[in-house]
């Protein structure tokens, strides 16, 4: 027998969302990545929607300012799905205006996809333009893969924790990864004529590129990114 | 994301569907990898890789994607080969003209056009 994997995801969102539609859209994408039978997927899927509709209603509805966190374990064979009671491990506290929604993954490229899961689900009801929507997907994907290739280099015991804050006028991503960090200015020009045909080194330029700004915290190991539904006028 | 592989004459088709992002990116990667081996195996075509690269189904891609193009397309040239781009789907337009690509790559709106490139 070799080592028996799990890896840990959590998801922490406020009762005021619909928490159900989007741990269910999160287990659906992780179920994706597993080989368990259609019937065992089935009822996964089921409880999952269960668990999200309970913490609605039972933890969470005197106390509509607080988080429900879900913490999903996966291993070879199984998939976990529990309700965190203690929302101390949510450190993030948001504004009044804000709701606020943690995603926390071990480091393996596998789960960039559950970035495009849940932007998609947040920006579901949201007025933000179909072409924004996607530009803030493609910049989310770009700072996951950034945190978990480049910052945490793809090892599963360091996390890349994604936070996001939707405001009435604008989201907020803030990616944060356990690497050694970067320097903002040493990353090469990718429309540099000599850098046009390199292969690699563009992930910075599109997340620049698509949202309104982009700031660099703590060495570069916190990337703060920010989209407004309209564009700011700059003075 | 899915990719299909067909055959016109000397021609390579792929027919991708889905999202370019990530892993899936390294995936494609390999496909076409793939494909010159073949190509360079089989005397028929003296060894080179004509290939298009069909984007009309492709929902979405990321710089790992773009990457993929790239990286394809130097490797294939190198040995002389030629690689296409054919209908330009999703955000993958607006990603090659930021990336000032759009004289790099020959990108084509019909099949047969695509097709007409290599003749």
């Amino acid at each position: 027998m070799g080592e028996r994997t799990e890896q840990v995801i959590t998801l922490s969102l406020p009762s005021s969302m619909q928490q159900a539609d989007l741990l269910e859209a999160v287990v659906a994408e992780i179920l994706k990545e597993t080989n368990f039978a259609e019937d065992i997927q089935e009822r996964i899927h089921l409880a999952a929607i269960e668990a999200g509709t309970n913490a609605n209603k039972n933890d969470n509805r005197a106390r509509p300012s607080e988080q429900a966190t879900f913490q999903l374990t996966l291993t070879d064979d199984e998939l976990t799905i529990n309700t965190v009671a203690d929302t101390e491990a949510f450190k993030h506290k948001a504004s009044e205006t804000e709701q606020a929604i943690e995603l926390s993954l071990p480091s393996s490229m596998q789960h960039v996809y559950l970035l495009d899961v849940v932007v998609s689900e947040i920006l579901r009801d949201t007025d933000f333009a179909e072409e924004v929507r996607e530009q803030i997907n493609l910049a989310a994907i770009e700072a996951g893969t950034n945190a978990i290739k480049h910052g945490n280099k793809e090892d599963p015991h360091k996390r890349a924790i994604i936070l996001f804050y939707l405001d009435d006028d604008k989201l907020t991503i803030v990616i944060e990864d356990e690497g050694d960090g970067f320097t903002r200015k040493e990353v090469a020009d990718p429309l540099d004529p000599e850098n046009l045909l390199k292969s690699s080194g563009r992930g910075i330029f599109l997340m620049e590129a698509y949202m309104d700004s982009v700031i660099y915290e703590a060495d570069g190991t916190i990337i703060k990114m920010v989209k407004y539904k309209e564009t700011p006028q700059l003075p | 994301m899915q990719v299909n592989v067909r055959h016109k004459g000397s021609i390579t088709i792929l027919d991708i569907e889905g999202k370019v992002i990530g892993i899936d990116a390294l995936a494609l990667k390999e496909i076409i990898d793939q494909q010159m081996v073949i190509a360079d195996s089989e005397a028929g075509n003296g060894g080179k890789l004509n290939l298009i690269l069909n984007l009309e189904r492709v929902q979405m891609m990321d710089s790992s994607g773009l990457g993929t193009l790239i990286a394809s397309y130097t490797a294939i040239q190198r040995n002389d080969g030629r690689v296409v781009l054919l209908k330009l789907g999703g955000n993958v337009r607006s990603l090659i003209v930021m990336a000032k690509l759009m004289t790099i790559f020959d990108c084509y709106d019909t099949e047969a056009e695509a097709i007409g490139h290599f003749l």
